[in-house]
């Protein structure tokens, strides 16, 4: 049990905001207003109740792990609830057969596409700008950037304070911030990281029927602060 | 207390109006010849109805017109009088419209008509002459013609029939051409509104060169401008920039507005973010802003719903995204009606107020589908082939396939599926035709890879993820 006096002093930096300078667990949110259900019911009691609202969070992991189908996979849920997301997507990579065959609402969806050709620092550097523009405009139920395809190099010379900025900017508002990355890059307090491994699954043995039935993937959720730690499998089919 | 005037063949609407404008600002104009005033408050300055309808037509004939000016109680009897009178000058007393009236052919009727729209409508047939001096046939309008058949020739004819009896066996249009045939007005006057401008321009003293000294020029247009919208209960559907450069030429740029925006703010931003993209050559001496005004939004909120950006913030962040990635780069995407991999369209975004919580349909069922991350240019890779089937996938690019900085090493298959042979647009210069195969390497990646038949080159398409 702790002091008195220090819960006095957590409940007053609470509510002057100032609480991210503390250790304690953060309450985990219910309900609409808080947090932005990602569509995947396994995952969203995990989660209680989905990506919290006003925070940084993370999808992490390597190629075929299922990063853009579960970052689809939020997107389409966002839109459904009659909200509007955006998508900075640094690399262009986006597929639109993949959008909807996921059930987004594509007048919902703004999609940011940079330049493939771009040299990655470039590339990134004015995703971020975008994705800064999206959440100084507000009104985004779930905002996310792409960077999975943005080498470790790149990503490691981004300044520290580049996270900060974004998180300070839409704390308290209704946005749920994402990352998509091939290793948890901001690393959020308040945030939830999802760190993602998947497989292949294959149907057929005979070589003319043998196709890819979809994709099992595995999503492990690390956040400290939130007490939402846990694993849970999500199955993706192909369309 | 109403006038109409009546010019002869040949005059100019414009000189007509400019007449009917020196005496009150409620005028409409009828007919290509013809302009109905309302005279109210005109006696206390010209006197008596006489004198007014003298004044009337020195002022016309002093701008070379020769009209026919009938004054009258209401507008139909105005008009009809201005029409059909042999008199320069007409001058009835309020109340006496029908007895004045009585004695003009039924044919004027056909002209008053066109001006009501719930009156029998008489087209504009060659065959009717607008002159109710010369006899015509309104064969346009049934009722007109079944009062010819009666025998009525005057509109003191159709005066005299029985209300109930013309309603009985005309219906509704019979009774109301018997109402303008007494002279009774079926709407009141709709004055005709100038056309207003909603333009501003500032000379400066001294030319100016870049956006930031032109942000406050710009600024201080859109100010009074914006505040003349607000006043007019309009918004900005298309915004011009009109900047006259040193160089004699002008650098003219349009916006057209996804909604009607009256923000000044919003709207010298958007401005300023184009002239970003699209800079003036030189330095700008004059500066005209003007705007193509349209009626101004009225939105209702929900409380059951999370509210949208305002269409002024879209539009600003659409203008800076536009500005920071490139047109075309941002908006909603659109499939396009074609067969070809990744083929796709943008689109403005512009989402619309989602339905009530009550209204929305239900959720459909979870179903999680597996997406692709494609490679918009195709990735060049090197495929060993044996027995008909991939067995190695390497590329040149960090972190794909067989690449530095990946897992798979070598680049070994650990399975695949294929081929499938697809072709298109054989009949237009983008022609494609290759074999699909997806392939799983041995680092648990799984890739869409294609041979390109035409060059037998192979390629990566997208990665599953």
């Amino acid at each position: 049990m702790s002091h008195p006096a220090a819960a006095v002093l957590e409940s007053a930096l609470r509510a002057r905001k100032l609480d991210r300078t503390l250790t304690t667990a953060l309450q985990p949110g219910k309900g609409d207003g808080l947090v932005a259900p990602t569509g995947a019911t396994a995952l969203d009691a995990v989660l209680h109740g989905g990506l919290p609202r006003g925070e940084l969070s993370e999808v992490a992991g390597a190629p075929s792990s299922g990063r853009t189908t579960l970052l689809l996979q939020v997107m389409a849920a966002a839109t459904h609830r009659g909200e509007i997301a955006a998508l900075v997507d640094t690399f262009d990579r986006l597929d639109l057969g993949s959008i909807v065959a996921a059930g987004i609402d594509l007048d919902r969806l703004l999609w940011i596409r940079g330049e493939a050709s771009s040299p990655p620092d470039r590339a990134i550097e004015r995703a971020l700008k975008a994705l800064n523009l999206v959440l100084q405009s507000g009104g985004f139920g779930v905002a996310a950037i792409d960077l999975a395809d943005a080498p470790s190099s790149a990503l490691s010379r981004l300044p520290f304070t580049t996270w900060m900025r974004v998180q300070r900017t839409i704390e308290g508002s209704e946005t749920a911030c994402l990352i998509v990355g091939p290793h948890p890059i901001a690393r959020s307090a308040g945030g939830v990281t999802l760190s993602l491994g998947g497989a292949s699954r294959w149907a057929g043995d005979a070589d003319r029927s043998r196709r890819i039935a979809g994709l099992d993937v595995t999503v492990r959720v690390v956040s400290p602060r939130r007490r939402v730690e846990g694993e849970v499998a999500v199955a993706a089919e192909f369309a | 207390m109403f006038g109409a005037l009546y010019a002869s063949e040949g005059s100019s609407t414009d000189a007509l109006v400019g007449v009917a404008a020196e005496f009150s600002p409620r005028y409409e104009v009828t007919g290509p010849r013809d302009v109905t005033l309302d005279l109210s408050g005109l006696a206390r300055l010209f006197g008596s109805a006489r004198a007014i309808a003298d004044e009337l037509q020195r002022t016309a004939a002093e701008r070379g017109l020769a009209v026919r000016v009938a004054i009258a109680g209401t507008t139909t009897a105005a008009r009809l009088l201005a029409r059909g009178s042999h008199h320069a000058i007409t001058v009835i007393d309020p109340g006496g419209e029908p007895e004045a009236l009585a004695s003009l052919p039924l044919a004027l009727l056909a002209n008053v008509t066109n001006e009501h729209s719930n009156v029998p409508n008489v087209p504009n047939d060659p065959n009717v002459p607008n002159d109710p001096n010369v006899p015509n046939d309104p064969n346009g309008s049934n009722e007109l013609a079944t009062f010819r058949k009666w025998g009525l020739r005057t509109l003191g004819d159709i005066a005299r029939l029985p209300p109930d009896a013309v309603a009985a066996r005309l219906g509704q249009p019979g009774v109301q051409l018997q109402r303008l045939a007494h002279g009774e007005d079926l709407r009141p006057l709709r004055p005709a509104v100038p056309e207003e401008r909603f333009e501003r321009a500032l000379d400066l003293e001294w030319p100016i060169d870049g956006l930031e000294p032109l942000s406050f020029v710009l600024g201080r247009l859109m100010e009074p401008l914006a505040a003349h919208l607000d006043r007019r209960g309009r918004g900005a559907a298309v915004l011009h920039v009109r900047l006259h450069l040193v160089t004699r030429a002008v650098h003219e740029r349009a916006l057209q507005l996804p909604a009607p925006i009256k923000d000044a703010r919003t709207l010298r931003t958007l401005a300023l973010l184009d002239l970003e993209s699209h800079p003036p050559a030189a330095a700008i001496d004059r500066v005209v802003v003007a705007v193509d005004p349209t009626p101004a939004r009225v939105l209702q909120f929900s409380l059951l719903t999370r509210p949208l950006p305002s269409p002024e913030q879209i539009s600003t962040l659409m203008a800076r995204l536009s500005a920071l990635m490139g047109e075309g780069r941002c908006g909603s995407p659109v499939a396009v009606d074609t067969w070809q991999p990744g083929a796709f369209a943008m689109k403005p975004f512009a989402p619309s107020q989602p339905p009530s919580p009550g209204l929305r349909t239900a959720a459909p069922p979870h179903r999680c589908a597996v997406a692709l991350r494609r490679f918009r240019i195709p990735v060049p890779a090197r495929v060993r082939v044996e027995q008909g089937r991939p067995i190695r996938v390497i590329t040149d690019r960090r972190g794909l396939a067989g690449g530095v900085g990946t897992n798979s090493g070598t680049g070994s298959v650990a399975r695949c599926a294929g081929p499938w042979r697809t072709a298109g647009n054989w009949w237009t210069k983008g022609t494609w035709e290759r074999d699909e195969w997806d392939v799983t390497l041995s680092d648990g990646a799984t890739y869409c890879v294609f041979r390109d038949r035409g060059t037998d080159a192979w390629f990566l398409e997208g990665v599953v993820d």
